[in-house]
């Protein structure tokens, strides 16, 4: 949206002195914009208890201003905004203003918070200084102006990236840490069908990239998956409906596997008729055939298939195509109008050694397949397994089951190569099973046709190869026999496209799996589409329901005749320098309790028992919220005014000014760095602004100065002034408030407890202002006010109760003495606002060695920078108070006025006004 | 250098009075006669008397804990020195310990004529060569052994430098007749002392060849590095053989077996705030499979001096300043103090000795150098 518009001023900056600046412009009857990075104006006064001298209530005497800026006709707001660009010059600035989403309707939030009762996620509040929190969803301060929410969105969280089904895990984590089961279920079905499954057998590519895993272990995501779907049993699963047919076209799905689930039930919920055609007698593809039942309990598989088929998708068993009358062409002519070819990859890979065709050699899909059908499988006692991927595992700790003595894994490359999750092979290996690294079978050896031991040689890691792991290469003369009677080979597999007709015009990759468009998994052959490992090759469960919510999309478009929507760009990864680590402390991960070790192997029941509530919300805890607003959508659910549009994007506004005032105002220098005074590593030991945070009616505390060690409220207090400026080595300048402030702080101590001493250990006390050295005076004779002059180097902390130990030198003696307290407030130094460098790169304008606005003239034009037109006032310009920049707000008021109105009335026409 | 002269060279006339300096200083922590302020503020008076005839101008640890944390940038170390040049000049060089032994040990070798055998404890288990390119220079450790009333383990350093060396295939030179680095005589005013010094060392390396000089006395090698090329010409790479370390480290030069032991280290004043270096002592100890680093309370920038400089008002503020920072060191659990300062080690080695007074606090603590520890762990490359 461009509005181009004119006016004589842009007020960069909605604190006090800019807030003063727009009205008195305003009221003069110019029109201005009043541009503020924050979501609401009031700047750093709103985040003060008192102000100096008076004491007055710092948002009683704002708020009013507040509101008379914004409700002003001649001012217009743009809150949650940047500036982007500046060209042009005086009289005739182009200003471009980057208009930040809020995801927030503008127009119709009421600012009622009911959204924020339900956001699941907090994080620190910026404007309690971290001394509070909020959540991702919300409103700065009580009294904003323009009273409206905003949320959130710092990035796409990296556990989110990775999944490749796009799952909103940062979502229903958070969601479970509240306790809010049913809607995180809900979440997770948005995305995968089959939570209880996949939440079992998942390889979480996610936890490998959660950040916590960079403080102390990722979160156990895939458990908690699981924990969401069992519960829904333990309470009751909600009646399924079946879906609304609203579409006339059929869709063939081959293979009822997790592709072909997903592609089918997104396909029936969209209103097709769908049907499945499997060849096996199970539905469910490798889930029910590849995955041993101490993983992945049938009943639990069934479980989820059936809410699937309740909603009208129709699986026909034991029915393969490619024979019987079930052709690709026969289910053309029943009126199938797209195919969904989902047949998995089936096909065990030879050894292609001698001796695989001896008695004992059980390849390791058929093996399962067989288990896993019920049928009745012999095995002998001594069983070596090849391969190192997770069929292999599930192999060898199927065979330990039925009974085998003595079950060895072959793997030819080293342990960190090996494809199979770490879960399983540390539960192997907890379960008895060898595994020998670098080691390949050369032969299988027979007697009377059976196997009775197998040659093998071992193995060196050379060069990577293709895929980036090392080559194993054979390392002569190191064969060497072992004593087995059963051969399982597990390594890799490929599709079956036996069903295939003669002379089809598939295209079929070297590997054996089907070549498809990548967007849209459309093969050769116009409607009919492919997914699954059928494509992939033997992949992850969670890549084949990827491509099922691929194939449907697809499918859909190309029924509707539309073309495939190019895809959203999602917003940048969260990386772990983002987010602010100080107070995560390392935590646990949970154990995922396991049936006794001796329980295990007498039969098939699942290993691992799942989790209970507080296990499961205790870890949803550990989450960092990496992208804040988790995307949960349950703020949605609740907005009456229909207000919330998490699809919001930035947008640009194209401003023509005839002048610029820059109010930008001030922030904090870093005193962590400043080791002597113990910031960061003492509890007890707090900066003024956070003081003020306590202090404050409307802060965390409610008002009340709870120390953070214990809560106590200190009946002594210490303030160090000058810390960080008026120093050569950090900032030389007077931060020109401190003096005051601490005096008020002190007072304020006294006024929250009377009887409390405060001890002030200043350099030179700058009273300048109007009756501040009364207000001094005032806190030494009826507040309980000491100043010490001195500056502490050192601070420690007193172990047994928290109060920190100042050490200073008394200058009547000249000793260096200890002095206890119970609370130490540091006034810090302040300096411009953050990012005032790049905004004066923007803007053309000069800055001092410290970031304020440089001023060429400071005795006859002390507000106009090294640009014409463009004037700075506030703390922007250098250390004020209040009142200082009020009048500063004033005078760039005036400076605008004249500059534009009177010497250049015509603001397309700008004109000089000085020489 | 009049006073007035100190007070410009040192931005002492920057000072505000603001005391942080004297609330950081250990000495003044437990001394309360002693303050930095109030000598800085003698000097702005220009009461140069009251700072001359002060015994506690020669209490200054020189630790430079306050220089980095003073907001008006005053260099109080270079001051006191300076001042204690004047002071020196007047016949004031503070109260000796042990009698004065070292500070005549060190006028001592200033006679050109002097012969020492101060390479004796040198065996065939060590090779040095008078060809290398390298330098090792030794400092005093060789005389300490026979001066304390207790182990020292001064000569153990220099061993364990140059089997570390060695272990590179180093084959150092050791000059037969080298001096002391002069660095006491300097920080004590005695700087015609110092000057000799300089002058005797810089011709003996310069006649040597050598293009390196590596040293394991931290205050021997700031001598060098910082002081000497106000006196004298030294046209050599100078390294601490910790840096030396860490660079082969890096490398992948060297070997280590496993040795499983928790330790602390301790930076030495003259290595870690006067010259810098932190890190690599740090990355030589944890390069060390096994060795478990747990830091002290006060480490790095903020770690706390080892109490005495230049063997002078010693007293009992010192030892009070040094159980300080042996109950840090036995505080954080580790088994063994290390340190890369031959100085720092014997300061906390006489702690720990019992001198008949009453019963303080235990700090009886394994110490060793770094150089100790590492050429224990060498393994033989293949």
């Amino acid at each position: 949206m461009t509005e181009a518009a004119n006016s004589p001023a842009l007020v960069i900056g909605g604190g006090i002195a800019g807030i003063q600046a727009s009205i008195d412009l305003a009221n003069m009857g110019f029109p201005v914009y009043l541009v503020e990075r924050s979501p609401s104006i009031g700047g750093r006064m709103a985040q003060l208890d008192k102000t100096f001298p008076t004491n007055d209530c710092a948002m009683c005497i704002l708020a009013p201003k507040m509101n008379e800026c914004y409700r002003h006709q001649n001012i217009r707001v743009l809150s949650y905004s940047e500036v982007a660009e500046v060209k042009g010059e005086l009289g005739n600035f182009e200003a471009k203003i980057l208009r930040k989403p809020r995801y927030i309707d503008e127009t119709k939030c009421t600012g009622c918070g009911e959204c924020a009762q339900v956001c699941p996620v907090e994080v620190k509040s910026e404007f309690d200084q971290g001394m509070g929190n909020r959540k991702a969803i919300y409103k700065p301060f009580a009294q904003a102006i323009p009273n409206l929410y905003v949320i959130d969105k710092r990035g796409t969280p990296p556990c989110r990236v990775a999944c490749p089904a796009g799952v909103d895990i940062q979502g229903y984590v958070a969601l479970i840490s509240q306790g809010k089961f049913k809607e995180a279920l809900s979440l997770i079905r948005q995305k995968i069908t089959l939570p209880a499954t996949v939440g079992r057998v998942c390889t979480h590519p996610c936890e490998t990239e959660c950040n916590r895993g960079e403080v102390d272990e990722p979160i156990a995501i895939a458990a908690l998956k699981r924990f969401v779907a069992d519960y829904e049993l333990t309470v009751g699963v909600e009646e399924v409906t079946p879906a609304p047919r609203t579409k006339d076209e059929k869709v063939a799905v081959i293979g009822s596997g997790p592709a072909g689930l997903t592609a089918a039930h997104d396909l029936v919920l969209m209103g097709y008729g769908v049907t499945i055609f499997e060849a096996l007698p199970v539905p469910g593809g490798m889930l029910a055939i590849g995955i041993p039942e101490y993983r992945l309990p049938k009943k639990v598989l069934q479980t989820e298939i059936e809410a699937i088929q309740k909603l009208g998708v129709e699986i026909k068993l034991n029915s393969p195509v490619g024979k019987n009358g079930l052709t690709l062409d026969d289910l053309r002519q029943q009126d199938h109008k797209a195919i969904f070819i989902a047949v998995g990859a089936h096909r065990s890979m030879k050894l292609d050694i001698p001796g695989e065709n001896l008695k004992g050699v059980y390849h390791g899909v058929s093996f399962l397949k067989d288990v896993n059908l019920g049928k009745k499988v012999m095995v002998w006692e001594k069983v070596a397994v090849v391969g190192g991927g997770n069929v292999a595992i599930d192999a060898a700790r199927t065979a330990l089951r039925l009974g085998s003595r003595e079950v060895t894994i072959l793997y030819r490359r080293s342990r960190q190569e090996m494809p199979a999750s770490q879960e399983e092979i540390a539960e192997a290996e907890h379960e008895g099973i060898k595994i020998h690294y670098l080691a390949t079978p050369v032969t299988i050896l027979g007697k009377d046709r059976k196997v009775v031991g197998m040659k093998c040689i071992r193995m060196k890691l050379g060069e990577p190869d293709a895929s980036g792991r090392r080559r194993p290469i054979p390392i002569k003369d190191s064969e060497f026999t072992i004593d087995v009677d059963m051969v399982i080979p597990a390594i890799g597999q490929a599709p079956d496209l036996a069903f295939l007709p003669e002379n089809s015009s598939f295209q079929v990759s070297p590997r054996g799996t089907f070549e498809v468009d990548s967007k849209s998994l459309a093969t050769a052959i116009p409607g009919v589409f492919a997914g699954g490992d059928a494509v992939l090759g033997p992949a992850s469960v969670v890549q084949a329901i990827a491509t099922g919510h691929r194939a449907a999309t697809a499918i859909d478009n190309y029924l509707q005749g539309e073309t495939l929507l190019p895809e959203e760009e999602p917003l940048p990864t969260v990386t772990i320098e983002d987010i602010d680590l100080t107070d995560a402390e390392k935590r646990n991960r949970l154990v995922m309790p396991t049936i006794p070790s001796k329980e295990r192997l007498a039969g098939f029941t699942e290993v691992n028992l799942g989790l209970n509530q507080e296990m499961a919300m205790e870890e949803a805890k550990r989450c960092l919220n990496c992208g804040v607003c988790s995307g949960c959508r349950e703020c949605e659910k609740v907005c009456q005014a229909k207000a919330i549009n998490h699809e919001m994007k930035e947008e640009y506004l194209n401003l023509n000014v005839g002048s610029i005032i820059l109010a930008t105002g001030l922030d904090f220098y870093d005193i962590s760095k400043l080791g002597e005074y113990g910031y960061g590593r003492i509890a007890n030991v707090i900066t003024a602004i956070e003081y003020e945070r306590l202090t404050s009616a409307s802060g965390p505390t409610e008002g009340e100065l709870k120390r953070p060690s214990d809560g106590k409220i200190p009946s002594n207090t210490a303030f160090i002034q000058c810390v960080g400026c008026r120093d050569f080595k950090n900032k030389p300048y007077c931060s020109s408030v401190c003096c005051m402030y601490a005096t008020k702080e002190a007072i304020l101590a006294y006024e929250h407890q009377p009887g409390t001493k405060s001890t002030i250990f200043y350099m030179d006390l700058r009273a300048v202002g109007k009756r501040f050295q009364e207000y001094v005076t005032r806190a030494k004779e009826e507040y309980n006010v000491t100043y010490v002059r001195g500056r502490p180097g050192r601070i420690e902390v007193n172990p047994e109760n928290g109060n920190p130990i100042i050490w200073y030198e008394d200058s009547t003696t000249g000793e260096t003495k200890p002095f206890e307290t119970e609370l130490v407030i540091l006034s810090q130094a302040m300096t411009p606002s953050g990012g005032i460098e790049r905004l004066a790169s923007i803007l053309g304008i000069s800055l001092d060695q410290h970031g304020f606005a440089e001023i060429p003239d400071k005795l006859f034009y002390p507000l106009d920078t090294t640009k014409p037109g463009i004037f700075a006032c506030g703390y922007a310009h250098s250390p004020r108070d209040i009142p200082d920049s009020v009048v500063q707000g004033s005078a760039a008021a005036a400076r605008v006025a004249e500059a534009v109105a009177f010497r250049a009335p015509s603001l397309a026409t700008g004109g000089v006004y000085r020489d | 250098m009049t006073l007035d002269d100190i007070i410009k060279e040192t931005n002492t006339f920057y000072c505000l009075e603001c005391g942080k300096c004297s609330s950081i200083c250990p000495i003044s922590r437990y001394n309360p006669a002693y303050s930095p302020r109030v000598m800085v503020e003698h000097a702005l008076l220009g009461l140069e008397d009251d700072l001359v005839y002060n015994r506690e101008l020669f209490s200054c640890l020189t630790c430079d804990a306050c220089q980095p944390k003073c907001p008006s940038d005053v260099n109080y170390p270079l001051f006191i020195q300076k001042m204690r040049a004047i002071a020196s000049n007047n016949g004031e060089h503070g109260e000796c310990a042990h009698s004065g032994t070292l500070q005549s040990l060190t006028r001592l070798v200033t006679n050109p004529a002097i012969k020492q055998r101060r390479l004796e404890w040198l065996s065939d288990e060590f090779h040095t060569s008078d060809r290398s390119d390298v330098l090792f220079f030794v400092g005093c450790a060789p005389y300490f052994e026979h001066i304390f009333d207790f182990e020292t383990k001064s000569i153990d350093i220099i061993k364990a430098s140059l089997k570390i060396l060695n272990y590179f295939g180093i084959e150092p030179v050791l000059l037969p007749n080298e001096r002391c680095c002069g660095h006491d005589m300097l920080w004590t005013g005695d700087v015609e002392t110092f000057k000799r010094l300089a002058e005797h060392n810089a011709a003996l390396i310069s006649e040597s060849g050598v293009k390196k000089i590596i040293f394991s006395c931290p205050e021997c090698y700031q001598t060098f590095k910082e002081n000497y090329p106000n006196y004298v010409k030294i046209d050599c790479e100078l390294q601490h053989i910790s840096e030396f370390l860490s660079e082969a480290i890096e490398k992948n030069e060297v070997s280590f077996k496993e040795t499983k032991r928790t330790v602390t280290y301790h930076d030495p004043c003259r290595l870690g705030r006067h010259m810098g270096i932190y890190e690599p002592p740090r990355k030589v100890l944890e390069a060390v499979p096994g060795i478990e680093l747990v830091e002290m309370k006060h480490s790095k920038e903020e770690s706390l001096c080892c109490g005495t400089s230049a063997f002078t008002n010693c007293d009992l503020y010192s030892k009070q300043i040094r159980v300080e920072r042996l109950l840090e060191a036995k505080d954080t659990g580790a088994e063994t103090l290390i340190t890369s300062c031959p100085k720092c080690q014997i300061h906390f080695r006489c702690a720990m000795v019992n001198k008949g007074e009453e019963k303080g606090p235990d700090v009886e603590i394994e110490v060793m150098d770094m150089v100790n520890l590492v050429a224990n762990a060498l393994e033989e490359k293949n």
